[in-house]
């Protein structure tokens, strides 16, 4: 479980990016924190993970403070960062040095995701792909078992196939004791996956709910034209027509589109 | 399982094992360097031939100076430790790692520090006999019969005692518990501070540490100045006072300071770098 409580953080010579945040996020989640470039997702990802101080304020996460960097917490915590860097070693010889390190370590798990990753454990790490490699990282993130997973950008670079494979994997692997945040751009990706949305601005939440809440509130459509159509809270156009974000009536619910939803976050229209 | 946040055995093994994992082969090409190096080096210092008029011996001294020309070389193992903290990426990842600064701090001080040290040591007292047998079989070779006792006059037989006790053609005048530890404590400050003061810097660490190292002295010196400005007006420029003085134990005042300076330096280096580490921010 994820506490913050008046936090407030500026990078050195630069103005405050979070002023008095407050968040409260809770384990058996799948949270989405969407933001415009500079919002300060990838900051809040290094504040929680401890890599980061805060200059003010509290953050508490199972019950340990980040920044003291408790080799229990740890252990418990493991983030895949957008850009990541290998020793020039074997997939192998990598999760023989680092699996011992996290207890919880699942080494089946391990296998059966490089098998539906096509990952071999004798290919070197930096001979592999972008993607390849962040595949890796996600197969191990994964099989770590940590409480708290930290997923940066994990679609970037991966083909279409294995978006689809990361979400099944992910959706499948997850337990109720774990909190998998992930921060991304590409909204498309994560839409079926995940059940909780942050968006913030300017250091600041201005959009959290569940996606079960979302889904009673707002219905997702596609439409030829605005015509005769009343509430629309928001809409853009497309080739087919017009997508739009009208509130729920009777009880209907619609496949949530996350793209048109922060659309809408940000135009302040919801 | 919650174990001792500050240090576990266990983790702190896991971690030994996780380095050498990692840097294996990187290590072996390292000592495999230094000996190749060394070795060349060292016969390259000794005489390859043999003649009665000639000045030129390979002792005690000569050993030293290689030494500590070789000890460059430890340094820069020394304060090539933590690596890890060359970029912001490297720098997550090892922050990251689920062990306490405590046991992060231990184990390069352990590979770099203690094992260097160790294998350095190794290393260059392999060298010099090697060197030395390949030199002795060379006069031979030149001189066309084997060279007899005489030849421990051309090249000393290496022990590390020779560097600390009095001997021929001595570096230190008489066996000195004081000075052979306080010299001893000289390599060793030279080498924390290299170790510690390069978790201050990401790119470069070794170069800003080593200029870092030398502002250092620069700054002592600089003081020194200062006072002697201050208390012998007399002083002209850049001039130290010549205050020099010999106690009735026969230590120099400026033996004193130095090995007081080497003494002290560990005590707050270590702690240095340990809270350097674990303020480490990215």
């Amino acid at each position: 479980m994820i506490n913050i409580k008046n936090l407030s953080f500026h990078y050195k010579k630069k103005s405050p990016l979070f002023n008095d945040f407050s968040l409260e996020v809770e384990s058996g989640c799948i949270v989405g924190l969407l933001g415009k470039n500079g919002a300060g997702k990838s900051t809040l990802l290094h504040l929680i993970s401890g890599l980061i101080q805060p200059k003010a304020g509290k953050i508490n996460v199972n019950g340990f403070v980040p920044f003291e960097r408790n080799p229990n917490y740890l252990a418990d915590v493991y983030m895949v960062p957008e850009e990541f860097a290998f020793p020039p070693i074997s997939i192998s010889t990598y999760v023989k040095a680092f699996s011992p390190l996290y207890p919880s370590f699942d080494s089946q798990k391990l296998h059966d995701i490089f098998k539906e990753f096509e990952l071999h454990p004798t290919s070197n790490l930096n001979k592999l792909s972008h993607g390849q490699r962040k595949k890796f990282l996600i197969a191990f993130a994964l099989s770590t078992n940590c409480k708290m997973l930290v997923l940066d950008e994990p679609t970037n670079g991966l083909d279409i196939p294995s978006k689809s494979q990361f979400r099944k994997i992910l959706v499948s692997s997850v337990t109720d004791e774990q909190l998998v945040i992930i921060s991304t751009h590409q909204v498309k990706d994560i839409d079926t996956v995940i059940d909780t949305v942050v968006v913030i601005e300017n250091g600041t939440i201005i959009y959290q709910e569940n996606t079960d809440e979302i889904a009673q509130k707002l219905y997702f459509d596609l439409v030829p034209s605005l015509a005769g159509i009343e509430n629309v809270l928001y809409h853009e156009q497309c080739t087919l027509g017009q997508r739009i974000i009208v509130p729920t009536s009777n009880g209907n619910e619609s496949s949530i589109d996350l793209e048109l939803l922060f659309n809408a976050i940000i135009n302040k229209t919801i | 399982m919650n174990s001792n946040k500050f240090f576990s055995f266990s983790r702190f093994y896991q971690l030994l094992r996780n380095d050498i994992l990692l840097n294996y082969k990187k290590y072996l090409l390292t000592i495999a360097g230094a000996f190749i190096l060394g070795f060349i080096v060292t016969n390259a210092q000794m005489p390859n031939y043999m003649d009665n008029d000639s000045t030129y011996k390979f002792d005690s001294s000569s050993y030293m100076t290689l030494f500590v020309t070789c000890l460059v070389g430890l340094g820069a193992f020394v304060g090539s430790a933590f690596s890890e903290l060359s970029s912001k990426i490297k720098t997550s990842n090892y922050l990251h790692m689920p062990a306490s600064t405590l046991e992060k701090f231990l184990c390069q001080f352990v590979i770099r520090a203690l094992v260097g040290t160790v294998i350095f040591l190794f290393i260059f007292w392999v060298d010099a006999h090697l060197a030395r047998i390949v030199s002795l079989n060379h006069i031979e070779y030149l001189n066309g019969q084997p060279a007899g006792p005489e030849k421990y006059d051309y090249i000393e037989k290496f022990h590390y005692s020779m560097l600390l006790i009095k001997s021929k053609y001595p570096f230190v005048t008489n066996w000195k518990l004081f000075e052979g530890i306080g010299m001893i404590l000289i390599a060793f400050s030279t080498g924390i501070f290299l170790f510690s003061v390069k978790i201050f810097f990401r790119k470069l660490g070794l170069i800003k540490t080593g200029i870092t190292l030398v502002a250092t002295l620069f700054l002592i010196m600089f003081v020194m100045t200062f006072f002697s400005h201050l208390f012998y007006p007399e002083t002209k420029g850049l001039d130290i006072a010549n205050i020099d003085y010999t106690l009735t134990n026969g230590y120099k005042n400026s033996e004193i300071l130095l090995y007081s300076i080497a003494y002290i330096a560990p005590l707050f280096l270590l702690p240095l770098g340990y809270f350097k580490l674990k303020e480490k921010q990215l």
